[in-house]
C-alpha cells in the first residue's frame, strides 16, 4: 500500500465506521456497535503508526474538487511529521477514549448507543481531515465539521434543556471562529492566488525572501512585516481562539461539559480544542512574519492561562474544574507557539492529551460510581474506596501540576524555560511571569480538586456509601494513559537541560527549532516553580481536608464572588450581545417584519383582488357589448392605420 | 382605374369593393343591433362573404390565384364555424327558448 493510499485510509476508516453504525446499525446486536465503534479508530491508529514508522511525508493530490478557470481546489492531504503527530494523538488517545465509552455509555438504549459511536467516529474523521488537509478549503471543511460533531455530542442528551443550550452556545461561538477562518483564507487567496498550503507558503517566501521550511531563517532577526499577512494572521487567530476556547471566545467550553464525559475527554480536552494550536503551528510561515499577530497569540494564551486557572479555584463541579484547567493549559500552548517555541507548544499538547484525557476519564469513573453526582463537595474520602481510579487521578493531577518526572513537568517547564530565556524580548518575559504564576495557581486548584474529592472523610451528602470500582473496559484506558503520563516525559527532557530531545527533533523538519538557546537559569527556575506548585498542592490539604487554615475566601469575599461568576463574562455577553440582539429582533418583528414585509405580501394579494373585481365590471355578459367594443376597436385601429398611411 | 373583364364587359373593380363594404357594414350592423341569435349568425356569414368577395376581386385584379384559394379556405372555415355556432344554439334551445341574445348573460363578471 502506497503512502498516499495509507494516508487516505487513515482518514476514511472512521467514516466507514460511522456509515456502518448510522441508520439501522442499532438493529444489529450491541456487540456490533462495541466492535465497530472503537475498532475503526484503532485501525486508523494502526495505519497512522505505519506512516510514522515509515517516516512518510508528501503532499498527495487525489482529485480536483473545484476547477473554474485558473481557480482550482484540489483534494490533497499533507503528510508530514506535524500531521502524523497530530494523527497519532487523535487516533491513539481517541481510540482509548472511544473504547472507554463502550463501558461509560452502557446505560444508553440501543439507538442512542449506536448514535453516540456514530458521532464519535464522525468527530475523529473531521479532526483527521482538519490536520491532514493540504489546502485551506478542506481545512475549513474539517474545522467546521469538528464544530458540528462537537455540537452533536454536547447536545447528545437532547432531552436536557441545559445540554441543548450548551450545544447551541458552543456552535455559535465556533461559527464566529469559522467566519474568521474563511475571511483569513479569502485574504490569503486574494493576495497570493493560492489555496494550497504549499502554494501560499511559497508565495509568502518569495515575497518576503524567507524560505520554507522555517529551519532556514532566523525569525525576528529581520522583522519583515506586511499588513496583508497581519490581517490574515489576525483573522486566522479568531478561528483559533474560538476553537481553542481562549479569551474572549471561551464561554462555551465550561458549558460544553454538559456532554457525556468521554466527549469532554476526547473533544474538549485532548483533540478539538487544541486545533487552534495546530493551526498556528501549521501557519507558522505566516506568523513568523506577522509579528503583531504572533505577539497577540502569546498574550491571549498567557492571559487565558491565568484567567482560567483563577476561575478553576472556586468551581465545585469536578468536570468544570477540569474544563477551566483545559482552557488554562491550552493557554500555555498558545503562549508557547506565540513566542515561537513551536515544538514546546506541541509537546505540551501531547502531554495535555495524556493527562487531561486521563483526568476526565478517571473523573468519569468517579461520576459513574457516584451515580452521576458531579459536585466535589459531596464526594470526599474516595481514595481508599476506589484505589485504582484514585491512583490514576493522582498521577494525572500531579502531571497537571507539573511534578517531576511526570510528563507535565517536562512540557510545561520547557515552555516556561523558552519564554524565560528568549533574548531581548520583554513580551516573552512578561508571559513567563504570567505563566509561572499560573503554574502556582494550577498547583493550588488541582490540590483543592484532589483533596476535596479523594481526601478526608466521606461527605455526609454522598449519594453512594460504598462505591464500586469501574469495569475493566473503563479502567484499562485510564491505566494506559496513566502509564503514558508517567513515562511520556522521557522522550523530551530538555526542561532539565539534559537528555533526549526526540520530540522536537521529530517536528524539526516542519517547525524548525527555537532560534535561541535556553539560558542557564532555566533549570533552576523550572525546579523552583515546580517545587512551589507542589507545595501549594499540599497546602490545599490544610484548607480543604484538615480545615486548619481558614478558607482564603473568608478574607476576600468579593474575589470569591468575582471568580464564582467567572468574571461576569456570561453576564457581559448577555447584556452586550444577546439581549440587544433579542431587542433588535423584537423591534424588527414588530416594526419591520409585520408592517413592511407582511404588509407587502398581504398588500399584493389585496391589490390583485381589488384590481380583479374592478376589472370584472367590464365583463357585462352581454354579447352585443363585446361586439361593440370589438368593432369599435377595429375601427379605431383602421383609422390609425389610414392616418399613418397618409402621413 | 383598372377594370375587370367579366362576361365580356369591363367593370371597374371599385364597384365590387363598394358592394363588399356595403355587405360588410350591413352584416356588422346586424350583429350589433339584432337580438335573435340565428339572425346574428346569418349576419356573421354575411360579413364573411363580404370578405370573400374582396379576396376574389383582388385575386382577379392582381392575376394572383392565391386570393381565390383563400376564399375557398375561408368558406370551409365559415362552414365549420356555422356548424359550431348552430350546435351551441341548438343546445341552448334544448334548455330554453331564447329569442333575445341579451338573455344569455350568465357570464357576467
Amino acid at each position: 500500500m502506497s503512502t498516499s493510499q495509507l494516508a487516505l485510509s487513515v482518514l476514511l476508516l472512521p467514516v466507514v465506521g460511522a456509515i456502518l453504525l448510522a441508520g439501522r446499525g442499532w438493529r444489529l446486536p450491541r456487540t456490533f456497535t462495541k466492535i465497530v465503534g472503537p475498532g475503526v479508530v484503532w485501525a486508523s491508529f494502526a495505519a497512522t503508526l505505519v506512516l510514522f514508522f515509515n517516516n512518510a511525508s508528501g503532499d498527495f493530490t487525489y482529485w480536483t474538487w473545484i476547477k473554474s478557470g485558473s481557480f482550482e481546489v484540489p483534494f490533497n492531504l499533507l503528510v508530514d511529521n506535524l500531521s502524523i503527530f497530530m494523527c497519532l494523538v487523535i487516533t491513539g488517545v481517541g481510540a482509548l477514549i472511544v473504547t472507554y465509552s463502550v463501558g461509560y455509555m452502557e446505560h444508553e438504549d440501543g439507538p442512542s448507543y449506536a448514535r453516540f459511536f456514530t458521532y464519535m467516529d464522525v468527530f475523529i474523521f473531521s479532526m483527521l481531515l482538519l490536520v491532514l488537509a493540504g489546502n485551506f478549503v478542506f481545512l475549513i471543511v474539517g474545522w467546521a465539521m469538528v464544530g458540528l460533531s462537537s455540537y452533536l455530542l454536547i447536545g447528545f442528551w437532547y432531552q436536557r434543556r441545559s445540554a441543548v443550550l450548551a450545544a447551541r452556545k458552543a456552535f455559535v461561538m465556533n461559527v464566529i471562529g469559522d467566519a474568521g477562518m474563511i475571511l483569513g483564507t479569502f485574504v490569503l487567496f486574494v493576495s497570493y492566488q493560492a489555496i494550497t498550503y504549499s502554494g501560499v507558503f511559497r508565495a509568502i517566501a518569495g515575497l518576503h525572501e524567507c524560505v520554507y521550511p522555517r529551519a532556514c531563517i532566523a525569525p525576528l532577526a529581520h522583522p519583515l512585516d506586511s499588513p496583508t499577512l497581519e490581517l490574515a494572521a489576525f483573522l486566522l487567530l479568531v478561528g483559533a481562539i474560538a476553537k481553542s476556547a481562549q479569551l474572549p471566545l471561551h464561554t462555551w467550553l465550561p458549558d460544553a461539559m454538559e456532554g457525556p464525559t468521554p466527549v469532554s475527554a476526547l473533544i474538549h480536552a485532548a483533540t478539538m480544542v487544541t486545533a487552534g494550536v495546530y493551526l498556528i503551528g501549521r501557519m507558522h510561515p505566516i506568523y513568523d512574519i506577522a509579528t503583531y499577530a504572533h505577539g497577540t497569540v502569546a498574550i491571549v494564551g498567557a492571559v487565558t492561562a491565568l484567567f482560567a486557572a483563577t476561575i478553576a479555584i472556586v468551581q465545585t463541579d469536578i468536570k468544570r474544574v477540569l474544563a477551566y484547567s483545559t482552557m488554562s493549559q491550552i493557554g500555555y500552548m498558545f503562549l508557547a507557539v506565540g513566542i515561537g517555541a513551536y515544538a514546546a507548544g506541541f509537546f505540551h499538547l501531547l502531554a495535555h492529551a495524556f493527562f487531561k484525557a486521563l483526568l476526565f476519564m478517571a473523573a468519569g469513573n468517579v461520576i459513574h460510581a457516584m451515580h452521576d453526582e458531579q459536585d466535589m463537595r459531596k464526594y470526599g474520602g474516595l481514595f481508599r474506596q476506589l484505589p485504582r481510579t484514585s491512583w490514576s487521578f493522582l498521577i494525572g493531577s500531579l502531571a497537571l501540576v507539573g511534578v517531576i518526572p511526570l510528563v507535565g513537568f517536562f512540557s510545561k517547564e520547557q515552555i516556561l524555560g523558552a519564554a524565560l530565556s528568549k533574548p531581548d524580548d520583554s513580551l516573552a518575559l512578561a508571559v513567563w511571569v504570567i505563566g509561572a504564576a499560573t503554574a502556582l495557581i494550577t498547583g493550588f486548584y488541582t490540590g483543592r480538586m484532589w483533596w476535596m474529592a479523594f481526601g478526608g472523610k466521606p461527605s455526609p451528602e454522598r449519594p453512594v456509601a460504598v462505591p464500586h470500582e469501574a469495569r475493566l473496559v473503563m479502567m484499562v484506558p485510564v491505566l494506559i494513559l496513566a502509564a503514558l503520563s508517567v513515562v511520556g516525559g522521557f522522550i523530551q527532557t530538555r526542561a532539565l537541560g539534559i537528555g533526549p530531545s526526540s520530540f522536537s527533533d521529530f517536528l524539526f523538519p516542519v517547525l524548525g527549532r527555537m532560534s535561541w538557546e535556553e539560558g542557564a537559569g532555566v533549570v533552576v527556575a523550572g525546579l523552583v516553580t515546580m517545587a512551589l506548585a507542589t507545595l501549594l498542592f499540599l497546602a490545599a490539604r490544610r484548607f480543604y481536608v484538615e480545615r486548619s487554615w481558614k478558607p482564603w475566601s473568608s478574607r476576600l469575599p468579593w474575589a470569591q464572588r468575582l471568580l464564582e461568576r467567572k468574571y461576569y463574562f456570561d453576564e457581559i455577553y448577555d447584556s452586550a450581545f444577546v439581549r440587544p440582539m433579542d431587542g433588535i429582533a423584537d423591534v424588527g418583528l414588530r416594526d419591520i417584519e409585520k408592517p413592511v414585509f407582511d404588509g407587502v405580501v398581504v398588500g399584493t394579494g389585496r391589490a390583485a383582488v381589488a384590481g380583479a373585481s374592478s376589472l370584472s365590471l367590464t365583463q357585462s355578459g352581454y354579447f352585443r357589448n363585446y361586439v361593440l367594443v370589438f368593432v369599435g376597436g377595429a375601427v379605431v385601429a383602421a383609422v390609425l392605420l389610414l392616418i399613418r398611411a397618409n402621413s | 382605374m383598372s377594370g375587370l373583364s367579366i362576361g365580356g364587359s369591363q367593370i371597374d373593380a371599385s364597384w365590387f369593393l363598394i358592394l363588399a363594404a356595403i355587405l360588410f357594414i350591413i352584416g356588422t350592423a346586424g350583429v350589433l343591433v339584432r337580438r335573435n341569435p340565428l339572425v346574428i349568425l346569418i349576419c356573421i356569414e354575411l360579413m364573411l362573404n363580404a370578405a370573400n368577395l374582396t379576396l376574389v376581386v383582388f385575386s382577379l385584379q392582381l392575376h394572383n390565384l392565391e386570393g381565390q384559394l383563400f376564399a375557398l379556405m375561408s368558406m370551409t372555415v365559415a362552414a365549420a364555424e356555422a356548424v359550431v355556432g348552430l350546435a351551441i344554439l341548438v343546445d341552448i334551445f334544448h334548455v330554453r327558448d331564447v329569442e333575445d341574445i341579451d338573455e344569455l348573460s350568465e357570464m357576467k363578471g
